[in-house]
């Protein structure tokens, strides 16, 4: 696979200014010919702002070099995306010396996910959002966290009533749990917002950010009305051992400073049949994932048998995330 | 005398460009230095927040965008208000604003140089902004508001950089600058101008998450302190230009810009009082923001005593420029409109950005103030509008009144 | 001298004419207030997904389940096993036909067994669920037995709000995946039948107050 990789990221090169000539996109295989052949001054630049890239060994700078040029992810080719992934892979090998597999499955068919939570049954263990900063290779340093658990007082219904910062024994007499995290709107203001497209949403519902094309304006944050999306502020460390190595482009993959991130509802792990990481480490049962378009799915059954809630719904941004009470 | 015997071209107006720019006075180049000083300021601040990241500001995933954000908000204002001499001057035809459109066209230049550098300053990932130009990246026309702005900016720009470059350079040559040629873009700059401070109010109208913003009447309120803040720049510039070159301006424009000022600043007044209703007549949930920021939640009021502050001085510069008690006396115009300009930068700045965003859409509240890195690099940029300023107006006066001299003062 | 009042003669019912195009001409704008969005669509799914078995070839087969015998929505779905859960089963390698002699016998040899289930009203003892004459199963009245894997039979006895809602898939898990064969977390995976409410613990981690 190493040998492949070092060859082909030579042939790379060629591949793409062919297939750029058959495409007959003139401007950009103009704009992608001369890039590829710029100097390696302003090459030196693009390095740095990968993060941790100094020069290292010159295979992995001539690897970033042509990742800082690639295309937004929906108009790659196949084949672009298997360079991209390969890459990717190769340039984990080189620089933290680990063993990834990104995936890039796309959606499915007939497929709508969607999400319940359980108020009656969440305790405050908080061992969906560890589960979750384990899965998604989240930012040890700044503690960033896609779930936030609020503690509530009963007879409050909104989060913003609640307190998200408690730590002791729970549950606590007179209070109840509930979590929120991006809810996977379907008609999101974020990807509105976004300026460059580098967010949206997929056919099976998931709302994705293209880690790569984003500039990092923080619009989307700004528009969330859900405190659903994340900023790298600072270089993400992850403990090595701690990577989780069953990636996702559009999911779980390693982020860079400078870039927007969320809960993609595990992409990795649900694309794949999977739950995601946080409705499988419940301890109580509390959450409840599943395929909204299949009529005999337990998501359906608790639409339709249970007494449902969402959160803000009055802002007509459909999130696809319910609150639910035995 | 000179000009019949040595031929005027684009290299000779880039040469006397550079030339004028670099010889005058001693208090000049000393001034020269300290622009160059405060640009090396924000140099090496951005060089630490490029290897930190943006965790070297203090802005956090609840304030997301801070003090960059809201100088820009404040400063996209002043670059709108070259329309309040353009539009006077053009379809007014008022001969003593006529005189100082350039000025006026020059500041825009200025703090749209500023704004855009700090946009670059804000991201996350500046060297990725090709993914913005349409053609080889994507741009999320017209769904984003940010890239409406994006456009509107750059053609505004264009607009005051290419017209009044197109006008002085003709000017230079000694020639009359052909009307058919650049007057149909001063029309459009006009109605340009009022849009670009329009479409910056709507990036913060257009967003249901954030209460404080979303209200109708952000892009009014928006386009009433920047005609205020705007004008009184431009003014403070003319002083100066006034005091330190023999470009001389006379009252008269002085006092016209002040009646264009006061009733801007009338107007913002009344628009601030209607939101400041809206919010503590009957306050709901959504007024914690502006509780947060005239009175501080939950321990948390750093904003206070600057919105205040603000608000006073707002109030008090508007009223000495209305009721003007020193008769036009400029050396007690000038500290009305500084105090006019401070207020209605703090207000429309820092009072505007950061209690948009807190409470989170969550009920989390945080402080926010700006940390050493954001000052040094502000400070930078507010040197490089000042330099971009100069440069262009110093070789612009000179070749404005090399041409007055030629033919008369205007009839 | 007649022309001029022609026009204005003219002119009201032209503009009359003209308002009255305008508001047929946005009439259409009304077909805008019917009813779209993503509770239609998801009410408007009705269709059984054929391919439950859509992600089948990625998804292992899990060990240790067994067919519920009640049906959901869906069909038949599975539990997961519980007798290889319980370390001492078979429970009639002890309690066969050998007389129990010892005063404190359960307290001795079920020492781990705290029971904190029911209360002053619904008394619970060994007796209520574990049956006399087969250790090996579970006992519904004095008649019926029930398997240890089919737990969810004798807890539904009492708990019948949480049995209708572990079946539809409101109460309890799924293992691990939502696709494919339906396989729930039985009772007692989660719920210590002697003292099945959860403790209180320390949360697994904290929340950062932020900056």
């Amino acid at each position: 696979m190493a040998q492949n990789i070092f060859c082909s990221a030579k042939i790379d090169k060629e591949d793409l200014m062919d297939s750029e000539k058959l495409k007959k996109m003139n401007r950009r295989a103009f704009l992608k010919g001369t890039a590829t052949a710029a100097i390696a001054g302003g090459a030196a630049v693009t390095t740095g702002c990968k993060g941790k890239g100094l020069l290292g060994s010159s295979e992995a700078f001539a690897l970033e070099f042509q990742e800082y040029f690639k295309n937004h992810y929906r108009l790659m080719t196949q084949k672009e995306r298997e360079n991209t992934v390969s890459r990717l892979e190769r340039l984990a090998r080189l620089r933290q010396h680990i063993d990834l597999d990104i995936d890039t499955t796309g959606p499915s068919d007939a497929v709508l996910y969607g999400y319940a939570f359980n108020v009656t049954r969440c305790e405050g263990f908080m061992e969906c959002v560890q589960a979750c900063v384990k899965e998604n290779n989240l930012d040890r340093k700044s503690n960033t966290q896609y779930i936030r658990i609020f503690e509530m007082e009963h007879g409050q219904m909104s989060p913003d009533q609640g307190n998200g910062k408690y730590f002791h024994m729970v549950p606590r007499q007179g209070h109840f749990y509930m979590g929120v995290q991006c809810f996977q709107c379907d008609n999101p203001p974020c990807v509105k917002a976004c300026p460059t497209k580098a967010t949206w949403k997929e056919p099976d519902g998931i709302v994705v950010v293209d880690y790569d094309w984003c500039i990092g304006c923080r619009y989307c944050m700004a528009a969330c009305p859900y405190w659903g999306r994340r900023f790298n502020w600072n270089q993400p460390e992850i403990p090595k051992a701690e990577i989780t190595r069953k990636q996702h482009y559009l999911g779980n993959r390693q982020r860079v400073r400078g870039m927007m991130e969320k809960c993609t509802f595990c992409i990795q792990r649900t694309r794949k049949g999977k739950l995601p990481a946080c409705a499988e480490a419940c301890p109580t049962g509390a959450r409840v994932f599943g395929n909204l378009l299949d009529p005999d799915s337990e998501i359906r059954f608790v639409l339709e048998n249970k007494k449902v809630y969402r959160l803000k719904e009055d802002l007509g941004t459909e999130p696809k995330f319910w609150y639910f009470i035995d | 005398m000179q000009k019949k015997t040595i031929e005027k071209n684009l290299i000779s107006f880039i040469r006397d460009t550079l030339l004028w720019n670099l010889s005058g006075s001693i208090g000049y180049q000393i001034y020269l230095c300290i622009l160059v000083c405060l640009m090396l300021t924000g140099v090496y601040g951005y060089v630490v927040q490029f290897k930190l990241g943006l965790s070297a500001t203090n802005m956090s995933n609840i304030v997301s965008w801070g003090f960059y954000i809201s100088n820009f908000t404040f400063l996209v204002g002043v670059a709108a208000a070259a329309v309040m001499l353009i539009l006077p001057s053009y379809i007014f035809n008022d001969k003593d604003l006529h005189k100082v459109v350039i000025i006026g066209e020059v500041v825009a230049v200025g703090s749209l140089v500023m704004c855009m550098t700090f946009v670059f300053v804000d991201l996350g990932r500046p060297l990725q902004f090709w993914h913005l130009v349409p053609g080889i990246g994507q741009l999320n026309f017209p769904s984003s508001l940010l890239s409406w702005d994006i456009l509107v900016l750059n053609g505004y720009l264009a607009l005051n950089a290419l017209v009044p470059a197109y006008i002085v350079f003709c000017h230079y040559q000694g020639k009359e600058p052909v009307g058919k040629y650049y007057k149909p873009f001063i029309f459009l700059s006009i109605g340009w101008a009022v849009a670009i401070h329009m479409v910056t109010a709507f990036l913060y109208q257009g967003l249901p998450a954030r209460p404080f913003w979303n209200n109708p009447l952000m892009g009014p309120r928006f386009l009433a302190s920047a005609f205020a803040a705007g004008p009184a720049i431009i003014s403070l510039v003319l002083h100066v230009v006034n005091s330190t070159t023999d470009y001389k301006i006379d009252n008269k424009i002085f006092n016209k810009l002040r009646i264009i000022i006061v009733s801007a600043a009338v107007i913002n007044l009344l628009m601030l009082f209607s939101e400041i209703f809206k919010e503590f007549y009957f306050p709901t949930h959504h007024s914690q923001s502006a509780m947060y920021l005239f009175f501080g939640l939950e321990g948390h009021n750093s904003l206070v005593p600057w919105i205040w502050t603000a608000i006073s001085i707002n109030v008090l510069g508007t009223l000495m420029l209305a009721f003007n008690p020193f008769r036009e006396r400029q050396v007690f115009l000038m500290p009305a409109l500084v105090l006019l300009i401070v207020g209605i930068w703090i207000e429309k700045g820092i009072g505007l950005i950061v209690p948009g965003l807190v409470p989170s859409p969550m009920g989390e509240i945080i402080s926010y103030s700006p940390s050493n890195v954001e000052l040094f690099i502000t400070i930078g940029v507010v040197g490089l509008g000042m330099f971009v300023v100069t440069i262009l107006l110093k070789p612009a006066l000179i070749i404005e009144k090399k041409y007055e001299d030629m033919v008369g003062p205007h009839q | 001298m007649k022309k001029p009042i022609t026009i204005k003669k003219a002119f009201y019912p032209v503009l009359f004419c003209l308002v009255l195009g305008l508001f047929i001409f946005f009439y259409p704008l009304t077909a805008f207030s019917g009813e779209s969005g993503l509770l239609p669509r998801i009410k408007n799914a009705t269709q059984k997904i054929e391919q439950k078995h859509q992600f089948e070839a990625s998804i292992p087969t899990l060990k240790q389940i067994v067919q519920v015998n009640m049906k959901d929505q869906g069909g038949t779905f599975f539990t997961q096993a519980r007798k290889s859960e319980i370390s001492r089963f078979k429970c009639s390698t002890c309690h066969n036909n050998k007389p129990v002699t010892s005063d404190n016998a359960a307290r001795i040899s079920h020492a781990d067994i705290q029971v904190v289930h029911g209360n002053k009203e619904t008394l619970l003892t060994c007796n209520t669920c574990h049956s006399d004459a087969d250790r090996d199963f579970l006992k519904a009245g004095e008649q019926t037995k029930i398997d240890f894997d089919h737990v969810y039979d004798m807890c539904g006895q009492c708990h019948f709000r949480q049995k209708k809602d572990w079946i539809g898939g409101a109460h309890g898990k799924r293992v691990t995946y939502w696709a494919g064969e339906r396989v729930v977390k039985n009772c007692t995976s989660c719920h210590n039948p002697h003292s099945p409410r959860f403790e209180k613990q320390w949360p697994k981690t904290y929340s950062v107050p932020l900056k």
